[in-house]
């Protein structure tokens, strides 16, 4: 490979560590191939892991202190013993199986943790993780040109906007046109002082109702999601999920001072 | 989340030396973890939420004693020279270079090399911004492999030829 595109220490480390997506890893290694320090440092890299993970490994084994196990056994529903972890992940299966059904019937009463998020949730991360690496095409149209707002209300169908952040020290980069199930979908991405992203994934939405904030998380992605006919949202980030939570309050309070949300309070928070 | 105990364990261990003092962070741990399970949210893995806690602690009791002088740990892993290792790599070399790291590298060597968390997940633990996490753990190794000489062992050629890189 010629020199044209040095591989990065921080890349070398996250090749290691499983933090590439899938292009990613690919264009390392192929840049890796023909540099040979930089093999070796990887190398390394691992060499150190697996040291560190054969000096420990006994500490997996010791068994725990008299005092850890007796405060472990106060807690029937986390028992330490293989055996009875089983027989209480039997029961847990039960329970959670009739709490879905108590939940379903006592709707929304009940917090009921294996909600699944639509569709819409898991392609907004997907494409906040695909264009948060991006250091010279994060975005497709910059913030700068005027047109962003008003091409991407055209092509979503639905009068869409990019509410300012500036105030919680996050600058509106740009927006960029990303295919959801077949149909258009808008993603604006905004960056902080600390180079940190985050994107609001704006698409059409007609087949569900309006909701509440919910939250979701995927790969190391959280998200904050809601519905607000015509449209829906996510707000994404590697963010934590009271910071994402505050970010995303601010959003719904711009957008509908914006005039983009219609007429329905601001959502519940579940929290 | 007690299938996570050892973990716990294993971590505090190599972050803290085999002293009585990480047994004493898990054992802390843990029962902050049970007086507060009902805060533990949705979604949140026990693993994320453990190391969280454990950190907390260990951050306050480092606050606590922050007038007496820095606790190295040294005195715990026996001071006797080791003969040189043939592997450059032997387990008292490993425990010393460690102890001779920041606590901040530490912290992220082991979460993510020993404990195989996410740069996202060890953010989180650490509540410290991801880039924060990538630049320690690229100091943290750099350091280790300075102190392990992982540079003079192996294939000498071309780690020599990275040295000069560097």
């Amino acid at each position: 490979m010629s020199a044209e595109r040095k591989i990065t220490e921080t890349e070398l480390h996250a090749l290691v560590d499983g933090e590439l997506v899938a292009d990613e890893r690919t264009a390392i290694e192929l840049l890796l191939a023909g540099a040979p320090a930089e093999q070796a440092l990887v190398r390394d890299i691992r060499d150190l892991n697996e040291a560190m993970r054969v000096r420990y490994a006994d500490r997996l084994e010791q068994p725990l202190p008299e005092r850890t196990r007796k405060l472990l056994a106060r807690v029937p529903r986390w028992p330490s013993t293989l055996a009875t972890r089983q027989a209480v992940l039997a029961a847990l299966i039960l329970v959670a199986v009739t709490a879905g059904l108590a939940g379903y019937l006592v709707r929304g009463v009940m917090p009921f943790p294996a909600r699944t998020e639509p569709a819409f949730v898991a392609n907004a991360i997907g494409a906040h993780s695909v264009y948060v690496p991006e250091v010279r095409h994060a975005v497709e149209v910059k913030a700068a040109e005027e047109h962003l707002i008003r091409w991407l209300t055209r092509r979503v169908g639905a009068p869409i906007h990019a509410p300012s952040l500036v105030a919680q020290g996050w600058k509106l980069m740009g927006g960029r046109l990303v295919p959801d199930q077949g149909l258009p979908a808008a993603q604006f991405m905004y960056e902080d002082a600390t180079g940190r992203r985050l994107t609001l994934y704006v698409r059409k939405e007609t087949g569900l109702n309006n909701t509440s904030f919910r939250f979701a998380e995927r790969d190391g992605f959280g998200a904050f999601y809601w519905v607000d006919r015509p449209l829906a949202y996510a707000l994404s980030g590697r963010l934590g999920r009271e910071d994402l939570m505050r970010l995303a309050d601010v959003v719904y309070a711009e957008l509908e001072a914006l005039g983009a949300a219609k007429t329905p309070g601001p959502p519940a928070k579940t929290p | 989340m007690a299938a996570e105990i050892p973990r716990l364990r294993r971590y505090a261990r190599a972050l803290l030396g085999d002293g009585g003092e990480a047994d004493d962070l898990m054992q802390d741990t843990l029962e902050r973890a049970l007086a507060r399970l009902d805060q533990w949210r949705d979604g949140e893995t026990p693993r994320k939420w453990l190391f969280s806690i454990l950190h907390n602690l260990h951050i306050d009791g480092l606050r606590r004693r922050s007038r007496r002088p820095p606790h190295v740990g040294l005195d715990n892993l026996g001071v006797e020279q080791s003969a040189p290792a043939t592997d450059g790599a032997s387990g008292r070399d490993l425990d010393r270079a460690l102890q001779l790291l920041s606590v901040e590298q530490r912290r992220v060597v082991l979460l993510v090399g020993l404990e195989g968390l996410s740069y996202a997940e060890t953010a989180e633990v650490l509540d410290i911004p991801v880039g924060t996490v990538m630049s320690r753990l690229a100091r943290g190794r750099g350091r280790l492999r300075a102190l392990m000489d992982y540079e003079g062992g192996g294939d000498r050629s071309s780690r020599a030829s990275l040295r000069r890189v560097k």
